[in-house]
């Protein structure tokens, strides 16, 4: 789709060459959202006063606000491209900026557009301040007609976010019949199917009052279209209802909402769609989409400082010759390989050849393992999601599902081949049954499908460094260890991403917006990665000082008895530090928890790293003295007032020396 | 950093090395040479400067020894090629032109051992006497020949010397091989005594390796795997518990290390033909020589230039000199400037640590949310207690059938991830693992329909239906997956079943591939030559096991039928939706155009133009109509462009442009938007349509919104050519 900020004077020519699969070009899919709220009597009702703390108390207009509010700050981390608006309908005051007021009872609250820091606040500040909140949520007396607010989205949509790709209403309400007579709703319908052909989608949010279910097929099943425009075949989950929470439900409005339209924050839409190969003649089609991805900030960019203004600077790369400086059009550009100090050259067809010769994207099934052949340390990166898609196989939805479900019950998975698309490296991969899986009010947390895991090739293993001969654990010692793993165990038993936000993207985010607000600067930053350092201590101090003292004990027979020499069971100078520690520490030795190594002292890097005389000992007596860096030797060399200078042989001398006069 | 080394090659070029023997397409020397170039050219490849090598023929028609031996009485016919160095492409090059089967007879392969000892005696060879270097002789022999034999306790006193010991390898065309069962025919006596003469002068004097060309060649299809010497990424302390605070906690020094890491395929790098042949004198840094088309290549440099958004300025934008830049970040369009004292105001402040938050049963981790590749870690080298506290670590975590989470800064200031820590015990070593995991923000909340039952509308569950399989389906899928078990598919050693397509079995595709016709170009410069096909290693996996398939065939038939897929034909999709009954429905099924009164023409609406257009083409299948509503759509398109103030409405005209491209296309009418577009070009660089409206048309360019040719529709009079030249201008 053309992206008319970009600098399309050269003429770009299709990318063909690409390497890896990349996920950038999933996310140059541009998402504009116009929240379109409801402001009605019933919708500005308050729910009663109640002194249960999980109580609801936002009106539905508010918690819909809310949402919104959340939703941009989100975006802006998540989506900074895409576009964000607010529409208010059936309010009294009619603007849409500027003073237009073509639009009867419809008040546009930010219009559409890449959110700036202004609509964070303005928004905040309306939700902060009751009389502003008073002055413009204020239902007019003849609620807006719906039709007017969809003609109205049409215009915002078709004016400010034309190239979009993916361009959604989101509707909140909770009146489920907008209309009096069938005029009205016929003339709805129609703009509703205008919306469509534009290619907008409507995301219906109904809310539900105590006193009146909402109801679809009444009205609003005549304008929502079950396929979205710009992603036709996947699938779409209407969204349940949310209800105005009763006194105690413990799930308020304001939860339910967020819940299902933080389902909907990023458009979804398909990384590849592809045939699945379960055996020769045996195809299938599916889809891939991409559930997880390292959520990263915004990269730094430049600003003009030269103005009144602080303006970001758009950038544009033109290629010259190197030898003449002669301004390069991007068709000239010839691919080499370097090689031997020159280059090895392939004309485009041969390019294409060589990554083609694997043949065409596929996924394609060799064979099956149980699912234990899967060891974790055989992980590569980030899994893939696949789900069924019936638009080139029809029945592909029940053969994938009885495959899921068979490699569910059987704990297998299946082994791959997968080229995720043209010129894209081949791969093996591991497909992983995913069970579907509900959070306690019903809601779905993970999709059922399976998941592609891409796997190592003999050339992505890498070996582990010599460690040589090691100290082995007892099982006395194990034991107790085990204790404690089997005492701190998560909450469920399971790992949880929702428990743990980014703490480095948050505290990026929330300074971000002070600086573009020009507010305070927090200082202290909210990480729920930290260890809850109290709940570890009272559940397990007893047993990590039992673990200490059976570690010593251990330890010191293990040196004593492996030390013929007799120079092992010399404490070395940190160890020494370490039993330091309880001494300041006020507590009778015997009840020293154990410090396997000492607590980290005042001392620079590297020092803490550097060894020990007695390590050094160990390792001149195994003969593995010349296997250590001459940067480690020197680090070691230096602290104890010994020369660094000469030649790594000179160093491993003086070493030698030192500890034939320390060690005797 | 890889050890130094040095290798020379020392090959025969006799007469009987130009000859084709025992079936073979090939002449010996060409046979010989294809594992010849396939070890420079890895050399080569590597960049090394410290990896050297020479070349010495035998039995040439010359002689010629570079000055290597002052005194070359007894080296008759024998020749260095090139001497210990860095090879580059061109020496590659040249040697190609030098290396052919001569008529010689005679040439002594243990002088031409004699000569290679020399050479990399004198290029590894400091002030102070034998560098550390892997010094290596290959040897190529057909074993024909006189062999002097007089010094040869000298020479192998020389190999096997400790200081500067040599590595020998001779490789023998068609010597007999009895550990793989290979005997000549009708060996000529004098080579198998040559061949006896070679065996103990190679295995039992020099302790070297006496082997065959064919298993050499053999070899060379099973990719070499490189070794990355392995760099720690984290140094500090594992911890349970905060030992600031709390008396009992646990700490343990540890140390990270990758366990895998994507090996990537080299990257080409762009280059432009050179211009300037006429003058060859200018500022070109390092000038490329000439390469394998006989064309000159020169580096591409990037420059860049930065604009701002300028109301008044013509085009709307001003360049700005990149002093006046400074660093910010983007806040949704907000620019957050901060200043250069105030970069770190952003970070999260963070110690390094390695911060156990606590631990899971292993069977209750879902697999599918590891997002990383993987690290070991080890105790701290050399430290004991380190050694014991994480072995007792690890084997609890085993033994409990447990893993760790834990907090993971690796250094000062770096954001923090959560990691996943799972004991990994193997017979010679044990580790952690570590895996990355995700935070609240890289989950993608999709929802997604249920796969095993079907909800109505209305909410009820449907348990049969076409999506869901039924029981036929379930029973062969069944089948067919425990018939196509893996785990025990392939034989070892010893005749014992085993696990097919380990990881240590599956070499990277795309990365041998490449490097495969990089050696293969390096050596082969006519660009008339064909690619040659990746080696059957490398596609061994693409596929299920023929074997395998052979065993189940019954199963996948019985799976086909119970499945019943059917391929959707290629026409019928995305096509067909012009026809109104077609067309898609709300969710209710609602006829819209019924309630429209079916239309038979809809009028082309400036306020909604793209659904009104669509609505316009569903509307009649008449072919007037259509045309009619093309052109009101196009003379909407250009007033919008002849009122758009500034660019204010290219986008908006470019989307219009867009639909009608697709629409018209889909509906194989090419002619009618080809008709549009090559109007609008016109007007457009005319200027008719309210002043300077290039920026339109290059706005169409870069869309690439140009004629519809023959490749999009096979309606079209238009070829890509002509499609391609539309562009220019």
């Amino acid at each position: 789709m053309a992206d008319p900020s970009r600098d399309n004077r050269s003429g770009e020519e299709e990318d063909d060459d690409e390497e890896e699969i990349d996920d950038s070009s999933y996310k140059t899919i541009k998402d504009a959202v116009l929240f379109a709220i409801d402001v009605s009597h019933t919708m500005l009702e308050r729910p009663p006063a109640s002194t249960d703390k999980k109580a609801d108390r936002d009106s539905a207009t508010t918690a819909a606000l809310k949402c919104a509010y959340q939703l941009m700050q989100q975006r802006i981390i998540s989506n900074p491209k895409d576009m964000m608006g607010i529409l208010l309908f059936g309010t009294e005051k009619t603007d849409l900026g500027d003073g237009d007021t073509t639009f009867q009872s419809c008040y546009l609250l930010s219009d559409l557009d890449v959110p700036a820091a202004q609509d964070v606040k303005r928004l905040r500040d309306l939700l902060e301040n009751e009389d502003e909140a008073a002055e413009i949520l204020k239902p007019a007396d003849t609620p807006a007609s719906i039709a007017t607010v969809l003609f109205c989205a049409n215009q915002i949509f078709t004016t400010k976010a034309p190239n979009f790709s993916s361009r959604r209403l989101f509707l909140v309400t909770d009146n489920d019949y907008p209309a009096k007579t069938k005029q009205d709703k016929d003339t709805a319908v129609t703009r509703a199917r205008d919306l469509y052909d534009l290619g907008c989608t409507i995301d219906l949010f109904p809310i539900s009052r105590p006193d009146h279910g909402f109801d679809r097929s009444r009205f609003y099943d005549d304008l929502v279209y079950p396929s979205s425009p710009s992603d036709p075949d996947a699938p779409v989950m209407p969204s349940t209802t949310s209800k105005v929470a009763k006194t105690g439900d413990g799930i308020t409005l304001l939860k339910q909402l967020l819940s299902s339209i933080n389902s909907k924050a990023t458009p979804r839409r398909a990384l590849f769609s592809l045939p699945l190969e379960l055996g020769p003649g045996l195809r299938i089609g599916v889809k891939g989409f991409i559930l997880i991805k390292r959520q990263e900030h915004v990269k730094s960019c430049y600003v003009w400082v030269g103005g009144e203004k602080v303006q970001i600077v758009t950038g544009s790369t033109t290629h010259m010759a190197d030898d003449t400086a002669r301004v390069v059009e991007k068709g000239e550009l010839r691919k080499a390989y370097k090689f031997g100090g020159d280059t090895v050259q392939f004309t485009p067809e041969e390019f294409l050849q060589i990554r083609q010769c694997f043949g065409d994207p596929v996924i394609r099934i060799i064979g099956f393992k149980p699912l234990d052949m899967l060891p974790l340390w055989a992980n590569m990166n980030k899994a893939t999601f696949i789900y069924p898609s019936e638009a080139d196989y029809i029945g592909s939805t029940r053969v994938f599902s009885a495959l899921q479900q068979k490699l569910l019950k059987s704990r297998k998975m299946g082994l791959a081949w997968f080229i995720a698309r043209r010129n894209a490296a081949p791969v093996i991969i591991a497909i992983l049954p995913g069970e579907e899986r509900f959070d306690d009010a019903g809601e779905q947390t993970m999709p059922p499908g399976l998941w592609l895991i891409p796997l190592p090739f003999a050339d992505d293993i890498r070996k582990p460094p010599e460690m040589g001969e090691t100290l082995k654990t007892t099982d006395d010692l194990t034991d107790k260890m085990r204790i404690i793993v089997e005492q701190l165990q998560l909450p469920g038993g399971k790992y949880d991403p929702s428990r743990y936000p980014n703490p480095d993207l948050q505290w990026f985010y929330r300074i971000l917006q002070a600086m573009a607000l020009e507010e305070e600067v927090p200082d202290t930053p909210d990480d729920k990665t930290i260890p809850k350092y109290r709940q570890i201590d009272k559940r397990c101090a007893g047993y990590l000082a039992e673990y200490g003292e059976c570690f010593e004990e251990t330890f010191s027979t293990m040196v004593l008895h492996g030390a013929a020499k007799g120079k092992l069971s010399h404490l070395s100078s940190r160890s020494k530090s370490a039993s330091a520690v309880p001494a300041t520490g006020k507590r009778p030795a015997s009840a020293r928890p154990k410090h396997v190594k000492v607590k980290r002292e005042a001392t620079s890097d590297k020092e803490r790293y550097a060894m020990t005389d007695q390590q050094m000992a160990e390792m001149n007596d195994r003969g593995q003295i010349s296997k250590l860096k001459v940067q480690d030797l020197k680090e070691w060399l230096f602290p104890r007032g010994l020369s660094t200078a000469g030649k790594k042989a000179d160093l491993i001398d003086r070493v030698q020396q030192y500890l034939e006069r320390k060690m005797g | 950093m890889a050890q130094k080394e040095a290798t020379v090659y020392v090959l025969d070029l006799g007469r009987s090395m130009g000859e084709k023997r025992h079936g073979r397409d090939k002449t010996n020397l060409e046979w010989a040479m294809q594992y010849v170039w396939d070890k420079i050219t890895t050399t080569v490849a590597t960049g090394r400067k410290t990896a050297l090598m020479g070349v010495v023929g035998y039995r040439t028609d010359e002689t010629d020894l570079l000055g290597v031996i002052e005194d070359d009485e007894g080296y008759d016919n024998i020749c260095v090629f090139s001497e210990v160095k860095q090879f580059l492409l061109q020496d590659v090059r040249d040697l190609q032109q030098r290396l052919k089967p001569c008529k010689s007879e005679s040439g002594d392969l243990f002088s031409a051992i004699a000569v290679a000892i020399q050479m990399i005696k004198s290029a590894t060879e400091g002030k102070t006497g034998p560098l550390k270097f892997e010094r290596r002789i290959i040897v190529i022999s057909d074993g024909y020949g006189q062999f002097d034999t007089d010094d040869l306790d000298q020479f192998a006193a020389q190999i096997t010397h400790e200081k500067s010991k040599i590595d020998i390898t001779v490789l023998g065309v068609d010597f007999d091989d009895p550990e793989n069962g290979y005997k000549e025919e009708d060996k000529d006596s004098a080579k198998a005594e040559n061949e006896e003469m070679i065996r103990k002068f190679v295995e039992d004097d020099c302790g070297g390796i006496f082997g065959t060309l064919a298993e050499a060649v053999e070899q060379l299809e099973i990719p070499r795997l490189k070794e990355t010497r392995a760099v720690p990424s984290f140094k500090g302390l594992l911890t349970l518990g905060d030992p600031e605070k709390y008396d009992s906690t646990m700490t343990i020094d540890v140390e990270r290390y990758p366990c895998t890491m994507i090996a990537k395929p080299p990257t080409a790098s762009s280059f432009v033909m050179r211009t300037d042949l006429a003058s060859q004198a200018g500022p070109s840094i390092e000038p490329m020589d000439v390469d394998s088309t006989g064309e000159q290549l020169s580096a591409v440099r990037n420059q860049r230039v930065y604009q701002v958004d300028d109301p008044d300025a013509t085009g709307h934008k001003i360049n700005v000199e990149p002093d006046d830049l400074e660093r910010g970040y983007e806040y949704g369009r907000t620019a957050v400037h901060i200043s250069e004292s105030d970069a770190n105001i952003v970070k999260l402040e963070t110690t390094p640590g390695l911060d156990i938050i606590g631990f899971l049963p292993a069977e209750k981790f879902e697999r599918y949310l590891a997002m990383s590749r993987t690290n070991f870690v080890l105790p701290q080298k050399a430290n004991r207690q380190a050694q014991l506290a994480l072995s007792s670590f690890i084997h609890a975590l085993y033994e409990a059938d447990c893993y760790a989470v834990a907090r993971l800064v690796v250094k000062e200031l770096k954001a923090p991830v959560i990691v996943l820590l799972v004991p990994r015990i193997e017979l010679d070593f044990e580790a952690l693992i570590d895996v990355e995991l995700p935070f609240e923000e890289d989950m993608r909340r999709y929802k997604f329909p249920t796969l095993d039952k079907k909800l109505t509308v209305s909410g009820k569950v449907i348990t049969q239906h076409r999506d869901l399989p039924n029981a036929d389906l379930m029973e062969a899928m069944s089948s067919y997956v425990d018939s196509m078990d893996l785990s025990t598919f392939e034989v070892d050693e010893d005749g014992a079943p085993t696990e097919y397509m380990k990881f240590e079995d599956t070499f990277s595709p795309l990365l041998h591939r490449i490097n495969q016709v990089i050696r293969w170009r390096a050596t082969n410069n006519d660009l008339a030559s064909k690619l040659p096909d990746p080696p059957r290693i490398l596609t061994k996996y693409s596929a299920p096991p023929p074997d395998l398939l052979a065993k189940t065939e019954d199963e996948l038939t019985a799976l086909k039928s119970a499945a019943d897929v059917k391929k959707v034909p290629p026409k019928q999709k995305g096509r067909g939706k012009r026809r109104r009954e077609d067309r898609e429905k709300p969710l209710s099924g609602l006829d819209i155009d019924e309630l429209l009164g079916n239309p038979k023409r809809v009028k082309i609406d400036p306020q909604k133009l793209v659904p009104s257009f669509k609505q316009a083409l569903s509307a009649s299948d008449d072919l007037e109509v259509l045309q009619e509503a093309v052109n009101d759509m196009g003379g909407c398109i250009k007033e919008l462009i002849t009122g758009s103030v500034g660019e204010s409405a290219y986008g908006r005209a470019l989307e219009a442009i867009r639909v009608m491209r697709d629409e018209v296309t889909e509906l194989e009418e090419p002619d009618m938007y080809n008709g549009f577009i090559r109007d609008l070009k016109q007007d457009l660089l005319d200027g008719k349509l309210g002043g300077d409206r290039r920026e339109m048309w290059w706005s169409i360019r870069g869309s690439r919104y140009g004629l519809i040719d023959r490749k999009r529709s096979f309606a079209s009079a238009v070829t890509e050519e002509e499609a391609a030249e539309f562009y220019k201008g």
